[in-house]
């Protein structure tokens, strides 16, 4: 119980806090509204996870698929919205949305298995230790995205904001291709000998870029899409921008 | 012209997800266990997974190798669609008990459904 709840707690709190992250590098927000943002996406998943089993049997039983993938839809363009305009705006809808999206299955998970016999202190021992372990990540990788950012500009950040943000669209593809809305396509390749995602480095590039290592070839094909779409929109932006002040 | 072609591609569209029904598996989670724990299923077929939680806590449906991941409610029926999916093992797991929810489809030539439980 331990270690799955440690498991648990990286892989729900992870992308959160990656995603927190790039954009804190992007336009640093006041504490204030990091922590209100917080705390509205802590209500907003506990809403979610209350009202999930029952939107679950939606849609013959697909409620909860078409709702996630409305949440991936939603941060890959507030998220893109933000680089371009960086806007608060768009950073609350970004961070919120995607609390909401993986916070609420970890919330699902503690709420039901907190009363269970003596795994209460597994749990609590477990989310800490995964707690402890996303904050000294998210700690380093923002100093090192700052780092990136002084020495090369924005384009490097932009460029794993883009990586980060087309991976929500490969979760809605999956979730998509989940409940039959749309057919999988032939594998493009099979890295799971080489990589697995289940592994702890396949964990954090899965987070960090949404590493798969059984890609089918839409997904491949979206992905890489929306990243070039994602930047070039970044360049040309930024690009007229900087034109106007000159 | 344009109403023809949209109208001879609406039948098609019509006629394809006609034609794509999937054949159904049905996996029953008791006691922390996936029933059956390895189902075969064919090459290159869409097949939908019907799964079933008799227990009273949620369980959440995963596989890194299908690129699936689902809740389980208590009581509730899930709906997972799988393939076309070349010959294989992919394995997948209840995240919230990883060391006894395990299971495997298991992608051959065979249609019929095996179980081992």
């Amino acid at each position: 119980m331990l270690i799955t709840s440690l498991v648990m707690s990286l892989n729900q709190l992870l992308p959160v806090a990656i995603l927190l992250v790039l954009l804190q590098v992007v336009k640093k927000q006041s504490s204030l509204q990091i922590g209100s943002v917080l705390v509205i996406g802590a209500l907003m998943s506990f809403l979610y996870m209350q009202s999930a089993s029952w939107v679950s049997q939606w849609f013959e039983h697909q409620g909860l698929e078409y709702s996630q993938i409305g949440l991936c839809i939603t941060i890959f363009i507030a998220v893109l919205f933000f680089a371009l305009k960086q806007k608060s705006a768009a950073f609350y809808i970004a961070v919120i949305s995607t609390i909401t999206l993986y916070l609420s299955h970890y919330i699902i998970y503690l709420t039901s298995f907190w009363q269970n016999n003596d795994a209460g202190q597994s749990l609590f021992i477990g989310t800490l230790l995964g707690s402890g372990i996303c904050l000294s990540f998210s700690v380093l990788l923002y100093f090192l995205m700052n780092a990136i950012k002084h020495r090369f500009g924005m384009y490097p950040l932009f460029t794993l904001l883009a990586f980060n943000s087309a991976a929500k669209l490969l979760v809605a593809l999956d979730l998509a291709s989940q409940i039959d809305l749309i057919t999988n396509t032939a594998t493009v390749w099979d890295l799971r000998d080489a990589l697995s995602e289940n592994s702890e480095l396949g964990r954090v590039l899965r987070s960090l870029i949404g590493y798969e290592a059984t890609p089918d070839l839409m997904s491949v094909v979206i992905y890489s899409t929306s990243s070039v779409v994602f930047l070039l929109l970044c360049y040309v932006i930024t690009a007229s921008i900087s034109k106007e002040r000159v | 012209m344009t109403k023809r072609l949209f109208n001879q591609c609406l039948c098609c569209l019509l006629f394809l997800s006609f034609n794509a029904a999937s054949k159904e598996y049905l996996i029953i989670l008791k006691d922390h266990l996936f029933y059956p724990s390895q189902i075969i299923i064919p090459a290159n077929k869409k097949v939908k997974l019907l799964i079933e939680n008799q227990d009273k806590t949620p369980e959440e449906f995963d596989s890194f190798d299908l690129n699936r991941e689902k809740v389980l409610y208590p009581n509730r029926n899930s709906i997972i669609y799988i393939g076309p999916l070349s010959k294989g093992h992919y394995e997948f797991f209840g995240e919230f008990s990883p060391n006894t929810a395990r299971g495997v489809v298991i992608v051959g030539d065979e249609e019929a459904q095996h179980a081992n439980n």
